[in-house]
């Protein structure tokens, strides 16, 4: 074949490839982006079901209705009754701003729309649906608006579940903003320094600081050989770097339950190193860090440092410090593994999809998400939290005829003002509500700010939740 | 005598097949309001279609394949223009006749008369008054000035100068050594398609530029001795996209919103993310035809008739529209294997490339895999202009694929 | 009631389209195939101007003239067409110092090169038409 042939084959090929590219492309397209790309709040077909199906309304653990539609002046409008309380969770639907939270994820749902198969399409074409479902959350309303209160004016998060059936009794997010006030408010809030949009309950990655000292110990108990005996100095230097204790208190000896009880930093960072980086590494992704969290919000990773760590950093990781970042919905997981058994169950946010005509739809049920320890050690560490409350640093936890086992942290921030922790259970003996709050550039110890709010939600729940 | 057996398979047939129950399906919508020249006008058209594709096997020795494509092609356009608006289908049920007339046009005239290759100032000068009265009488359409309105017909002379641009190419490269005796004769070539590429910048019609600069590019490879040529143009070309990147704001703004249209969404990136949405919202099937939404998306019917094609009756059948493309261009090119007539083989070349690259760069606009750049979807998208002068093209493939039993002057009947 | 017909017809298209697509491809396939089966190295060749697919019997695209062909409807000829028209023996073309000449054998129908029936022997130039019945070849010689 001459030259001229064979150049003219030579472009041809280049031509089919570009076509097959764009066939390539498109299919791509299709599997993997087209579903975000439907979602976006511009895309002006998502709002034509909104003028015929009446969105359906969202309750809370005892019906109460917290968001509904209706028809007025010929049009359907959404109410949400409470605008600031429920701003990350549910969300809004704003016709401008598009959708946000269980508005956007359970947006089918909400619209009763199905789009799973042809079949549903003909019914669809057939007997358009004009009503929509209903969802019913595990958030009960009390709690909800009494997490809220006793964060008000600070920043942070605080997250209450069932630790047994992972359902979310209150998960509140500051600053927030007030859903029914998007189209005034949006220019301030969306550039808002404090990131009033963010939910920092699934979304906020914290240096978890002492509250770490929990997943450490679990380690220390999970490697056998260990000696769990330490005398404590006030300080210990680490291949040329120093840890200090809280105002280089030296402790003197201590076994592990009393090194947690007064959250010492020399013990659990030199632990750390004894340990090891990969048995340290595997009980943390035994507690659900560097996995996704199945939910019904986004969530953003918690992270463990991989690769070979520099003995410092190690140490540092041993007590929640250097490169560890968690959220506050992993470490209520993590203070509801040891109250139950060492199970880490799937948190749970909807309960029930249910039909206008009342069935159930779809719904969450309690699942197994990993276990984290045995139940011979998480009965361990529930004594040394238990400890912790009634002697240690979260006495301000401590509430009069209810044993309430929790952990303290006061996490340094590089960039700001250290965030105070506060992570625990109650009923110690059987735990019906776990809780972690986080408070955000606090600047003073979880002990000190954190406890008094987790003990006084408790209480509250305790009192209130219909469980 | 031919009495070949009729089968299902045949591609003839199930043309037929699906212009009749679009037909059909139009019928149904429009129940209420019948208006019988709608119908005339559509029964006519396949007729046409059907007849033509029947006659053009008696009449043309040479392929037979590529008209069957691009009616298949024109089908599925006319289905949706009308669909979106059936004021716009009538017209372009009308053009798609006059283009059918049109490549019979230009296939006789192609074939009979004699001495196309010695015409090339013609066409040249031809191409550069084009220009002139586009300057001249031009009225901005969509950002470009690249209309002039003649009697109340819009016109559009950037898609005629492609045409003359092919014809250019391959009169010189037909017989170069013609040429060799002036000098710098292949700078100059490289020149005078420069100046229409820098034309059409100024007319804001990027688009056009860049076929016609594919188009000389890959002739040049093909047929060009001096090879370093071929570095210079690159080079060259290479430079003036970025001139003309920093110097004019509307090729930043196309640059811009194919890196992210999504920040943009309000204004600049508004017409690619409603054909991303479009796309994405019709699946692997579509809606179906009349239960989406194209008037969402700003031209549906002449730029973004893919988009609309892709959400009404799926990625599928879009996949399949760029199927028919390949397979249009891969018969172009096996035309021009086939064809020992230098001249004839570069036109062949010109016109398959003409399609394939007009409709890659257009699929990859739509699909945001390539900076979008107004042009249309040969056959398949609205318009007159574009119509005519894609079955002017495809005469010319048809005349191209046929044996060409003379050389120069040397006429054998 | 639209609805339902129109989200039924969109498969019914998709499969057209697709079918249509494979049949081209089909054709296209079956052409080339046709195509290569022989090679065209030497300067001169039959081409077959009808359309294959319309002819009910067997018969090549092209046919590459050595030194020399002959044709008609037994099967030891080179081209070998069932069609009644054609004679058992109908006519063969032999090359001569670059010349190639067409020689009717004597057929019932005869031969036509460029609408003429020729009577023995004549010489062929490029681009000849020659006839047999219904059946045109092109003669190319790129000598």
């Amino acid at each position: 074949m001459n030259r001229e042939n064979k150049r003219i084959i030579l472009i041809l090929i280049a031509l089919c490839i570009c076509f097959t590219g764009l066939i390539g492309y498109m299919s791509y397209f299709q599997v993997f982006r087209a579903e975000k790309i439907k979602a976006n709040s511009y895309n002006k077909r998502l709002w034509i079901n909104e003028e015929r199906i009446l969105r359906g309304s969202i309750m809370d653990r005892n019906g109460n209705v917290l968001v509904y539609s209706e028809e007025r002046d010929g049009a359907i409008q959404r109410f949400y009754k409470y605008g600031n309380l429920y701003s990350h969770i549910i969300g809004y639907s704003h016709r401008e701003y598009g959708k946000s939270g269980l508005e956007l994820i359970y947006n089918n749902a909400l619209l009763n729309i199905n789009e799973n198969s042809a079949i549903d399409e003909i019914i669809n074409i057939v007997a358009p649906t004009t009503v929509g479902n209903n969802i019913e959350l595990t958030i009960d309303h009390g709690t909800q608006e009494r997490a809220r209160n006793l964060l008000q004016g600070r920043k942070g998060a605080i997250v209450a579940m069932n630790p047994k059936t992972g359902e979310i009794y209150a998960m509140v997010s500051m600053p927030d903003f007030n859903v029914n006030r998007l189209r005034d408010d949006w220019g301030t809030i969306s550039e808002d320094v404090n990131s009033p949009l963010l939910n920092r309950a699934t979304q906020g990655l914290y240096t978890p600081g002492s509250v770490f000292k929990v997943i450490t110990a679990a380690a220390v108990l999970n490697t056998p050989g260990v000696e769990t005996n330490y005398n404590c100095e006030g300080s210990t230097t680490i291949d040329g770097y120093s840890f200090s204790d809280y105002q280089n208190t030296a402790h003197g000896n201590l076994d592990l339950n009393q090194a947690l009880i007064k959250s010492c930093n020399t013990y659990f960072t030199t632990k750390a190193v004894v340990v090891g980086e990969d048995k340290l590494r595997k009980t943390a992704e035994g507690f659900m860090f560097n996995s996704n969290i199945p939910f019904d919000l986004p969530v953003k990773n918690s992270t463990y440092p991989k690769g070979n760590l520099e003995t410092t950093e190690l140490a540092a990781s041993g007590i929640g410090q250097g490169k560890v970042l968690t959220t506050p919905l992993n470490m209520v997981l993590t203070a509801s593994a040891i109250a139950n058994n060492g199970e880490i169950v799937k948190p749970i946010l909807v309960k029930n999809v249910v039909s206008t005509n009342g069935k159930i739809i779809k719904s969450n049920r309690t699942e197994t998400l990993s276990v984290a320890v045995d139940s011979l050690k998480a009965s361990a560490i529930k004594e040394m939290m238990i400890g912790v409350v009634q002697t240690g640093t979260g006495s301000n936890a401590s509430i009069r005829n209810v044993q309430v086992a929790g952990k303290t942290g006061t996490a340094e921030n590089p960039s700001g003002k250290s965030h105070a922790w506060f992570i625990g259970f109650a009923p110690a003996n059987d735990p019906k509500i776990a809780i972690s709050v986080v408070l955000e550039e606090e600047g003073s110890t979880g002990g000190r700010s954190a406890a008094p709010i987790a003990r006084d939600l408790i209480i509250y729940g305790l009192n209130n939740i219909k469980f | 005598m031919f009495n070949k057996k009729v089968s299902i398979n045949s591609p003839r047939n199930l043309l037929f097949l699906f212009e009749i129950l679009s037909l059909f399906l139009l019928l149904v919508s429009q129940w209420n309001n019948i208006e019988k020249t709608i119908y005339y006008i559509w029964i006519g058209l396949i007729l046409i279609i059907y007849i033509s594709n029947y006659l053009l096997n008696k009449i043309s020795s040479g392929d037979n394949y590529i008209f069957l494509i691009v009616t298949m092609l024109m089908s599925i356009g006319i289905i949706m223009i009308y669909r979106i608006d059936p004021n716009l289908g009538m017209k372009q049920l009308l053009w798609l006749s006059g283009g059918i007339a049109v490549f019979y046009l230009t296939y006789f005239a192609i074939k009979l008369i004699r001495g196309w290759d010695r015409w090339i100032t013609l066409y040249i000068g031809a191409s550069y008054f084009l220009f002139i009265m586009t300057f001249l009488l031009g009225t901005r359409k969509y950002g470009a000035i690249n209309w002039i309105n003649i009697g109340g017909i819009s016109f559009q002379p950037a898609e005629i100068t492609k045409i003359l641009v092919i014809f250019i190419i391959a009169s010189y490269y037909n017989k170069p050594d013609v040429f060799k005796k002036y000098r710098y004769s292949d700078y100059i070539l490289m020149g005078i398609i420069y100046s229409f590429i820098a034309l059409l910048f100024l007319q804001r019609d990027l688009g056009t530029a860049l076929i016609f600069y594919g188009i000389f590019l890959f002739v040049q490879f093909i047929y060009e001795e001096k090879r370093k040529l071929i570095l210079y143009n690159i080079g060259l070309s290479s430079i003036g996209a970025i001139l003309g990147y920093v110097l004019f704001d509307h090729v930043k703004i196309r640059i811009q919103t194919w890196i992210d249209p999504w920040s943009f969404i309000d204004n600049k990136g508004y017409q690619i993310t409603q054909s991303l949405f479009a796309i994405a919202e019709g699946g692997f099937f579509g809606t179906g035809l009349g239960l989406g939404h194209p008037e969402f998306i700003p031209l549906a019917y002449t730029d973004f008739i893919f988009s609309a094609i892709c959400e009404e009756m799926g990625i599928f059948t879009g996949i399949g529209i760029i199927m028919l493309f390949l397979i249009l261009v891969y018969r172009g090119f096996k035309i021009a294997l086939n064809q020992n007539n230098k001249f004839y083989k570069i036109l062949a070349i010109g016109v398959s490339l003409l399609f394939g690259i007009q409709s890659i760069i257009i699929l990859g606009g739509v699909l945001k895999l390539l900076p979008l750049t107004g042009i249309t979807l040969p056959f398949v998208s609205y318009g007159g202009s574009s119509i005519l002068s894609s079955f002017i093209a495809l005469g010319i493939l048809q005349v191209s694929s046929e044996d060409i039993n003379y050389e120069g002057e040397e006429v054998v009947e | 009631m639209y609805n339902l017909i129109s989200i039924l017809f969109k498969y019914i298209f998709i499969i057209i389209i697709y079918l249509f697509i494979f049949s081209i491809i089909r054709l296209i396939y079956l052409d080339i195939k046709s195509i290569n089966t022989i090679t065209l190295e030497g300067n001169a060749y039959l081409k077959l101007i009808n359309r294959r697919d319309s002819l009910p019997y067997k018969v090549k695209e092209h046919y590459s003239i050595d030194d020399e062909i002959t044709m008609g409807r037994y099967s030891d000829n080179d081209i070998f067409i069932q069609d009644p028209f054609v004679s058992k023996r109908h006519f063969k073309i032999v090359e001569d110092e670059g010349a190639y000449y067409l020689e009717d054998l004597d057929s019932a129908n005869g031969t036509y090169v460029n609408n003429e029936r020729i009577e023995d022997v004549v010489k062929l130039s490029n681009g000849d038409i020659i006839r047999v019945g219904n059946i045109e070849f092109l003669f190319v010689d790129r000598g």
